[in-house]
């Protein structure tokens, strides 16, 4: 297939199955998988065609010249990165929720899904970037409202609601952009002097601030992430965060070098307080999946600061940290999923003692944890570490501070772990039966193996990853 | 132009030998398909006063296409004529390019649109339609008051508005522009409209939210233009306002129903105001292909929303919110259609509704208005609010009735249509500039 029937052939198979595959039926599901496979192996491929600098053009097609509106398709380095791991979660997002009930229409939606991702990280005409990143939320709706749990309804149309108010301000920047450089399209747009950037900056900012998300423009994400089913809170994390990261660094700090670096200090205090702030609430949780929420925008508090120095390595290591950030929280998630699934509660309370009945998933839980505080030999650490030098390097000494943010995350991890996997076992727990689907199990695995092989080799990533900002050395700063 | 309206009002004329036949419906798609060839095959001057430019004609052809599907959804012999007399009726309004010409289809539509609703069944029939009469009325009534003070102001009614205007004349054609907004329920003309909407038939609703509107829109567009650009700081600050107004009035009160149709008439209110940003930006080169394309777009989705809401009220008596609860386990097939049109109209994109919108607003950026088109971006992602509600009725919501039944496949014929030409200007924007 090529680049855009990879793109449409999704969504008119998830329109087209969604009349003949219904109820618990696991045609759709084998369906998925396969794309999804298809998908990886494609995105895989894309490496080796990818030129060293500059995009590679992928065809472009629909033209319609007096209003710019091309379907182009382009890749490079960076957006290929984002496509593998697209795929990669989509596969293991699939595996686990092997079990899902009404299972026909919950594939379909992962179908029509990775048609719209792929939209997303293959255009580089603006307007159709937005098509796309607009038309993730349906799926997205759809699934969080249907699968999710006892407040699934307000979550998903506050989802909705939120993120779509956002894009507006996307929108109008589009436009303005388009107004003042007279195309769409990223690639000329970059040799374009724009007339107001600081109006185009602020608008952008705060659209894509809202998907990262960034403190005061993140609560649509705890209640999204704590009502989704497990493996769509993992495509939440692990997927449209990452979307709004990718964007941030493409549209605004690589479009607007120049304006960003005059704003740098908002996105670093934001980021800032983010880190803690969301840190901090993750420790005041008693909610399972709530403190995993929060630890996850926690983390993403930390790609905003490396984003923030504007610099190679920050750069770098921001994309990094994301990487990670999906691998480490998806385990935790389903785990807490999991977990409530089997016992019905998601307070830390009725969870003691789980290690003694699951050693196996609480041995997940407990790396998945470390990677998350930041354990060396796992990508949290390496992620960590890197955005600490990068951001010494862009601020000098006095950014240490933010090495405390690890210290947070691990006062709620280990807290975590004393309460829900070693503390006295509960009633609830010793009733339940924590036996696992062996294909949700094996996602598990390979998240896991994932965090450590990583973490032990991090020059695996940062070989693919430096390269795709080798272009913006400019910036400054190399690791 | 003189074909496509000649074949259609005599279709329609004849049409009414043929009611109580089997004959009636394939008559009058004949007549369509026909008056289609013709449009496509004829741009130019015909007709002192009247002229067909592309843009026109593509706008016709799909005008057309949705009087198909609306021949195809009506079992009433009575709409079928008036569908086809209101299509001759739109066809002469929008060709018209001298004011005299204009007027008078003006008026034609306006009084086929009064009959149309006129043939009433129930109380709340009546009201809706007595509404609509009074409000037509008085449009006419201001209509001619500005007709009137441009002839005294020296205008010529054979001619199009000159590019030098006297006073009068400004007032004359400020008062018409009230005229026709009543049409456009643009606010503070607009309140006849939520109720007419929603109390008489869904699918005589159809044809006014739908049809008429945007044929109103388009032609005033077309015949205002010039004079808009002549009177800029005037009309900008006044559209502004009075657009700012119009889409948000329509969206605040759309979210506080619990009454199908209240919602979607007042979201079509709400559209009006997005209209008005191409009145506004009519400086830009986009403002002509933005308001083309914003019709075009709510033509298809508002003509199938309640298409949708009239088989729904037919066959399964829903007309609340509380109703729709589950509808997509009682019938997938028109929970679909309806969901995709609701789409459209919230402005998702890949489907006509977000491209219509996008085109609209980027004139008004174009224009400099960016402030106003923040506004209504934000409005329209208000309006997401109440259709995401909708939707979420049909699909999330447990189903408390079990009775299914299914509608004639004729109806799911016309939903097609209309679903297409959704799809089809939400992907592919060539024929549009």
């Amino acid at each position: 297939m090529s680049a855009v029937e990879l793109i449409f052939i999704p969504i008119i198979l998830s329109i087209v199955l969604s009349f003949f595959v219904r109820g618990n039926s696991s045609i759709s599901k084998y369906i998925a998988i396969a794309l999804f496979i298809y998908l990886l192996d494609f995105s895989l491929s894309l490496f080796s065609s990818l030129p060293s600098s500059g995009y590679l053009n992928l065809g472009s097609y629909l033209n319609v010249k007096e209003f710019d509106f091309i379907l182009t398709l382009q890749v490079d380095k960076l957006s290929v990165i984002m496509l593998v791991l697209t795929s990669l979660l989509l596969i293991l997002v699939s595996l686990s929720s092997w079990t899902m009930k009404n299972q026909a229409m919950y594939f379909n939606l992962l179908i029509a899904f990775s048609g719209a991702i792929f939209g997303v990280f293959l255009s580089t005409n603006l307007l159709w970037f937005f098509i796309f990143w607009e038309l993730t939320l349906v799926p997205m709706y759809f699934l969080v409202g249907i699968w999710g749990s006892d407040r699934r309804i307000y979550a998903a149309v506050k989802f909705f609601l939120y993120t779509h108010v956002a894009s507006m301000f996307i929108l109008l920047a589009f436009f303005l952009i388009y107004k003042e450089s007279g195309s769409f399209d990223i690639s000329v747009i970059k040799e374009v002097t724009l007339a107001s950037p600081v109006l185009i900056w602020w608008l952008l900012f705060i659209g894509f601030a809202v998907k990262i998300p960034i403190f005061p423009f993140h609560t649509w994400l705890p209640d999204a992430h704590v009502q989704a089913p497990a493996p769509i809170s993992v495509l939440l994390a692990g997927v449209l965060l990452k979307m709004g990261a990718y964007a941030m660094i493409r549209m605004v700090i690589l479009l607007l070098p120049e304006t960003s670096q005059q704003y740098a200090w908002v996105i670093l205090a934001l980021g800032v307080i983010t880190l803690f702030y969301a840190g901090f609430m993750a420790i005041y949780e008693t909610h399972l999946k709530k403190m995993v929420a929060y630890s996850s925008i926690s983390h993403m508090g930390l790609v905003v600061i490396a984003i923030s120095t504007i610099s190679y390595a920050g750069l770098s290591s921001a994309v990094y940290e994301m990487l990670g950030h999906a691998f480490i929280i998806s385990p935790l998630f389903l785990i807490a999923g999991f977990i409530h699934h089997k016992t019905g509660s998601w307070y830390m309370k009725d969870m003691g003692g789980i290690m003694q009945r699951a050693p196996y998933l609480s041995a997940i839980f407990i790396l998945a944890g470390l990677g998350a505080l930041g354990l060396p030999g796992t990508m949290g650490f390496v992620g960590e570490l890197s955005i600490l030098i990068s951001a010494i390097k862009a601020y000098s000494l006095w950014i240490v501070f933010i090495a405390l943010g690890s210290m947070v995350a691990a006062g709620y991890i280990i807290w975590t772990f004393r309460r829900v996997v070693y503390a006295q076992m509960s009633d609830i727990v010793e009733k339940t039966d924590f036996k696992m689907n062996p294909i949700e199990f094996l996602a598990l695995i390979i998240f896991s193996i994932l965090i450590i092989i990583f973490g032990l080799f991090p020059s695996l990533l940062f070989d693919v990853i430096n390269p795709a900002f080798e272009q913006y050395k400019f910036l400054g700063g190399a690791l | 132009m003189i074909s496509a309206f000649v074949i259609l009002f005599f279709a329609a004329l004849m049409s009414i030998a043929l009611h109580r036949s089997v004959f009636l419906k394939p008559f009058a798609l004949l007549a369509l398909g026909i008056a289609s060839f013709y449009t496509l095959n004829s741009v130019g001057v015909f007709l002192h006063g009247f002229e067909l430019n592309s843009s026109i004609s593509l706008f016709e052809l799909i005008l057309e296409i949705v009087l198909v599907a609306l021949v195809l959804h009506e079992d009433e012999d009575i709409t079928i004529t008036q569908t086809l007399f209101l299509g001759a009726a739109s066809i002469l309004l929008l060709e018209s390019s001298t004011l005299l010409s204009f007027v008078i289809s003006f008026e034609a539509l306006s009084i086929i649109s009064i009959v149309l609703v006129s043939y009433i069944k129930t109380k709340e029939q009546a009201e809706g339609a007595i509404k609509m009469f009074i409000a037509a009325a008085l449009a006419t009534g201001i209509l001619f008051l500005g007709v009137m003070f441009y002839v005294i102001g020296g205008g010529d009614l054979l001619k199009p508005i000159s590019s030098s205007v006297t006073i009068f004349q400004k007032i004359g054609l400020f008062l018409m522009l009230a005229g026709v907004f009543y049409k456009l329920t643009v606010v503070p003309f607009h309140a006849w409209a939520a109720d007419t909407y929603a109390l008489v038939r869904h699918s005589h609703a159809a044809i006014l939210t739908g049809v008429a509107k945007t044929v109103v829109a388009i032609s005033a567009f077309n015949f205002f233009d010039s004079f808009l650009a002549l009177e800029l700081n005037l009309s900008v600050t006044l559209l502004a306002i009075v657009a700012v107004l119009t889409m948000t009035l329509g969206n605040f009160l759309a979210l506080f129903q619990k009454n199908l149709a209240k919602i979607l008439s007042y979201s079509s209110i709400a559209h009006a105001g997005y209209m008005m940003i191409a009145f506004m930006a009519v400086e830009s080169q986009y403002a002509k292909d933005g308001i083309l394309y914003i019709s075009i777009a709510y033509i298809f989705m508002q003509t199938a929303a309640f298409l949708a809401l009239d088989t729904m009220k037919k066959q399964y008596d829903i007309s609340t919110l509380e109703d729709l609860k589950g509808f997509s386990k009682q019938n997938i097939t028109l929970s679909f259609f309806f969901t995709i049109q609701l789409f459209s109209l919230a402005g998702i994109p890949l489907l006509a509704g977000f491209l219509g919108k996008a085109v609209v607003f980027y004139a008004g950026v174009d224009a400099g208005l960016w402030y106003v088109v923040l506004f209504a971006l934000l409005n329209s992602a208000l309006s997401v609010g109440y259709y995401a509600w909708i939707i979420k009725t049909i699909y999330f919501d447990k189903l408390e009735v079990k009775e299914r039944f299914n509608e004639g496949s004729l109806v799911t014929v016309a939903q097609f249509i209309l679903f297409i030409g959704t799809i089809y200007f939400g992907v592919y924007a060539g024929d549009i500039f």
